[in-house]
């Protein structure tokens, strides 16, 4: 058959350099590098990075944005209105809102941060471990996240923060007191989407592949299942970073998380509730940037699961 | 059908492979702390086969007969409820470490879906690479990336492509990667679990070509797993049918496909279209009733009864064998046209 | 609901074009489609992965997504009707009623909520106007059409509880309930076994034949075409490159590519060795090359097939085409 012959003679094992090949041939692109190349063009992730920049800014250097002393209250200046030397007014106190919503901010992010890490790092492992290993293990720590999971987080934190005295006027107590109460509340969210993750990943046939070869479970733990179950976690700890942050705002409101000296969001907003109709800007500006802050992370940790997202080539 | 001039009248002791009374059982639990037992799938169900080098074996099948366990089971992934497999003399069942592990370079697999069987995170000179990193002794650190271009040539990759990512390459492309990893630790059994299913026609086609061609280069034996009866024809010297499983007939590709004995191998093969328009509505194609039976729940005695036009009530008592018809092994009461 | 006129042609498509904006750039997914379909006529689509042939079948019916897709010309004229300019509403109605599909996978096209008896009467509720009563009537006759055993107890079933092949029966029980003038059927039987396969393409014959419909049968399996197509067009990178009628394009393919996948597919008969494998593959829809698209796989090509304009559809005769500069050598000496 001469066709035949004339396609084997085209037929050599090689595909051919310069043939019609992969799209967008090139250097390794990473599925990381994929996710940057769409984060890159999305304003809502360049809007919500400088927002938090500015945040932490603000949290590590609160000096720059203002010299005023947030701690230096005049009883006389008590709920004036905002006006062109004081910007946010004065609280029931006579303090200078814009510089306590300014001083503010580190609380805020500092027991955000500790409580997602601490929380990352308790239900990461709790879900990893118990994905991979499934059986009895898979079992035992389900039924203890499932436990800790119905235990209502405000109820908890309260039974918490109640039962354990902090030492009056210590700031770091307190922050680490209430950073560990939402951790340990927490943590079931991050385990279980590690869980699951872990599952899913677990059952590919590339992982199947690796133990073929006769990997050891440690190798297919590190090289295969991390790196591939790793992304809904790192956007469930972006997310929960937002709701950590409104979660001490809130008990901190109801006079149970963060304490004075330490100056919070909660705190300030707990002092204005009950002007809010007479001098609303007590409230204001302090929940303007709650809110903003927490917007910012949970639209940075929506936009980046959207990025890690592996689309269809 | 060229192959490497063997001849085909082995003693056990020429045997790659040889696999006697291999059974797994899944069993299915009920409860949520405690876990009864209450039935099992009957995945596989009493398998004997042997391979011996430079052959291939085709294995074919429908799904839910066993064939994928099958291939799980002879690369070390699943431990078998009962039943022994032997490679090159040693068993596989109690091995362990050291064993295992010299097990693992000889029987490598190579899977069917392009798209889950890559590591999406690693590059194709890792992926390639992984084997040596996991047996050290096979190839001395230096002299590692050499070694996975020159698979990389092998399996007619550019070797330039080293640092690309697997979604960069095609789906024919991708089963080149996998096929490169299969053939790091030079393997001498590769087991093919339905490596083409998931190609194109024109991509079918390359990838058949390259197992062939290998398999000629390098002398080593390939179960080939299909459940495509035309794609088996061109590249098995010796074939197995598998129903809910059990083999059911076995022996020269030629042979079971020009005078199968197995109505089951029967149906199959009438069932596959044929690419002539002139001959349509003139082969008398054999239509199965129903579904196949539940491998949980299979038939009593002949496990093909309930689908076969020949059944008799013998079928549904005694169980037939494998025994030798016509030159190939069949188990049927009634075998033959 | 406009005028239709019956002695126009079942359904004509004429120079459609479709294309996908995605992120890596613009994807002409369909170029300058022609397609033609008679009453009680099966045509086969036959083309592999990225020949556009799914998203021809889309367009069709008219459920692509658009935005990604966009159609950028081209008419469908259902018996004179274009398809692409009536308004919404009453595009709609013609889905399920004059225009229906068959997916290839049917327990993602099946709800799995809902009884199955209860996804086929919808359609005689919504478009009929029959009671739920009515309407469940019909399902269970429908599954005996379809030759659901025990249709009558089955009905109450859910999609999961069927076997893939009877699933797709449901699907073809839903297809053909409201007796549509065409049927397209989108790799129907491509998940499914061979055995099963068998059936489901004698169902299919069967119904067109009762229903006297047309059959659009988009597939890639050379032999599920031979066994039930009267007519093919053969895609590739978003062109026909061949029409014609199936003895004709099996027995002497008049474009190269047609004859590589006839010669690349694995038979049961015939020579059984080695296969002839297409080298390469196809190109990026992104980046379609200038000329032809087979061209930088064929061992035909010569300078002109590699530069603009892509080969014309030469009219060997009568409904007879092939897209190749080469079309009538081909046809008759084969590829040289």
């Amino acid at each position: 058959m001469s066709d035949a012959d004339a396609f084997s003679a085209l037929n050599t094992i090689h595909d051919a350099p310069g043939s019609p090949d992969s799209p967008a041939t090139g250097p390794g692109r990473t599925l990381a590098g994929d996710a940057w190349e769409t984060l890159r063009s999305s304003w809502i992730f360049w809007g919500s990075l400088v927002l938090i920049g500015v945040l932490v800014v603000m949290a590590i250097f609160p000096g720059l944005f203002t010299s005023v002393d947030p701690a230096s209250c005049q009883a006389a200046r008590a709920r004036i209105s905002p006006s062109s030397s004081a910007w946010f007014g004065y609280d029931v106190q006579g303090c200078d809102i814009y510089a306590r919503t300014i001083y503010g901010a580190r609380a805020s992010i500092v027991v955000g941060t500790i409580a997602t890490l601490t929380a990352m790092l308790i239900g990461g492992g709790i879900g990893v471990y118990a994905g991979f290993y499934g059986g009895i293990i898979d079992t035992l720590l389900s039924r203890i996240t499932d436990i800790f999971f119905s235990i209502p987080v405000l109820l908890g934190s309260i039974i918490i923060l109640t039962s354990i005295p902090t030492p009056s006027g210590s700031a770091i107590f307190s922050i680490l007191k209430v950073s560990a109460a939402l951790a340990v509340l927490g943590w079931t969210h991050t385990a279980r989407v590690a869980r699951s993750s872990v599952i899913q990943v677990k059952q590919a046939d590339f992982v199947s592949a690796s133990r073929a070869l006769g990997a050891s479970r440690t190798w297919m733990i590190r090289k295969h299942i991390l790196p591939n179950a790793i992304a809904p976690v790192i956007v469930i700890t972006t997310i929960s970073l937002g709701s950590y942050i409104g979660a001490e705002a809130t008990l901190s409101y109801l006079g149970i998380g963060l304490q004075p000296p330490v100056i919070s969001w909660g705190i300030a907003i707990n002092d204005a509730a009950a002007y809010v109709r007479s001098t609303p800007h007590m409230l204001f500006f302090p929940a303007i940037f709650l809110s903003l802050t927490v917007l910012a992370f949970i639209s940075l940790g929506d936009v980046v699961r959207e990025a890690l997202d592996p689309k269809a080539m | 059908m060229v192959s490497a001039e063997i001849t085909r009248r082995p003693t056990d002791k020429e045997s790659l492979l040889q696999v006697k009374g291999l059974v797994k059982h899944f069993p299915l639990r009920r409860g949520i702390v405690i876990k009864r037992q209450i039935g099992a799938v009957q995945a596989v169900d009493g398998v004997d086969l042997e391979v011996y080098p430079g052959e291939t074996l085709g294995v074919v099948g429908e799904s839910g007969c066993g064939k994928s366990t099958l291939a799980r089971l002879l690369v070390g992934l699943e431990k078998p409820t009962a039943g022994a497999v032997t490679v090159l003399g040693r068993d596989l069942i109690g091995a362990r470490g050291a064993g295992l592990k010299a097990f693992r370079r000889d029987v490598q697999m190579i899977f069917q879906d392009p798209y889950t069987s890559l590591n999406p995170r690693m590059t194709v000179g890792d992926i390639i690479g992984e084997p040596f990193e996991i047996h050290p002794d096979v190839v001395p650190k230096n002299k590692r990336e050499a070694r996975v271009r020159e698979l990389m040539a092998l399996v007619g990759l550019s070797p330039e492509h080293i640092d690309r990512y697997p979604h960069q390459f095609s789906g024919g492309q991708r089963q080149r990667i996998g096929i490169a990893r299969g053939l790091a630790l030079n393997p001498k059994l590769l087991i093919c679990d339905e490596p083409v299913s998931a190609l194109d026609v024109s991509v079918q086609a390359q990838v058949i070509n390259l197992l062939q061609d290998l398999q000629h280069q390098l002398g080593i034996s390939l179960i080939f797993i299909a459940h495509d009866l035309s794609v088996v024809r061109h590249i098995a010297d010796r074939v197995a049918v598998m129903y809910l499983g059990r083999i059911v007939e076995i022996g020269d590709q030629e042979l079971v496909y020009s005078n199968p004995q197995h109505p089951y191998t029967r149906a199959l093969l009438s069932a596959v279209p044929v690419p002539d328009p002139t001959l349509r509505g003139m082969v008398g194609q054999i239509v199965l009733e129903g579904d196949p039976p539940s491998p949980a729940d299979p038939p009593s005695g002949c496990r093909f009864r309930t689908r076969c036009w020949k059944a008799q009530d013998v079928c549904a008592e005694v169980d037939p064998q494998l025994r030798d018809l016509a030159g190939v092994q069949a188990a049927c009461h009634f075998p033959g046209p | 609901m406009a005028e239709i006129d019956p002695t126009a042609p079942l359904l004509q498509v004429r120079d459609l074009n479709v294309l996908f904006r995605t992120r890596d750039g613009v994807a002409h997914a369909v170029n300058g489609v022609d397609l033609d379909l008679a009453s009680g006529q099966t045509l086969a689509v036959l083309g592999e992965s990225g020949s556009g042939k799914s998203v021809t079948a889309q367009a069709i019916m008219g459920i692509l997504d658009m935005p990604p897709a966009e159609i950028t010309s081209g008419t469908i004229k259902f018996r004179g009707q274009d398809l692409l300019t009536m308004p919404e509403k009453v595009r709609r109605t013609y889905r399920a009623q004059k225009i229906s599909m068959v997916f290839q996978d049917a327990l993602s096209a099946l709800n799995p909520v809902y009884q199955v008896g209860f996804q086929i009467g919808e359609l005689f509720t919504v478009h009929r106007g029959m009671s739920r009563k009515e309407a469940k009537e019909k399902s269970i006759e429908l599954m005996d059409r379809v030759r659901i055993p025990a249709a009558r107890s089955r009905v109450n079933d859910y999609p999961h509880q069927f076997s893939g092949g009877m699933r797709q029966r449901i699907m073809i029980a839903m297809a053909i309930a409201l007796d549509p003038d065409i049927i397209i059927a989108d790799e129907p039987t491509t998940a499914l076994d061979v055995t099963v396969q068998a059936q489901i393409m004698e169902l299919l014959a069967e119904m067109r034949e009762q229903t006297g419909s047309g059959l659009i049968l988009i597939t890639h399996d050379l032999g599920v075409v031979a066994e039930v197509a009267d007519r093919i067009s053969v895609m590739y990178a978003g062109r026909v490159v061949e029409h014609g009628t199936a003895e004709e394009v099996f027995a002497k393919p008049a474009h190269p590519y047609t004859r590589g996948l006839l010669d690349s597919m694995p038979k049961l008969i015939g020579e059984g060795s080695r296969l002839y494998a297409i080298p390469g593959l196809p190109p990026s829809l992104t980046n379609v090359p200038p000329g032809c698209p087979f061209a930088p796989r064929c061992p035909r090509a010569v300078d002109v097939c590699r530069h603009d304009p892509p080969p014309p559809e030469i009219e060997l005769w009568s409904q007879r085409t092939s897209a190749c500069h080469f079309a009538e050598e081909v046809l008759t000496h084969g590829v040289r």
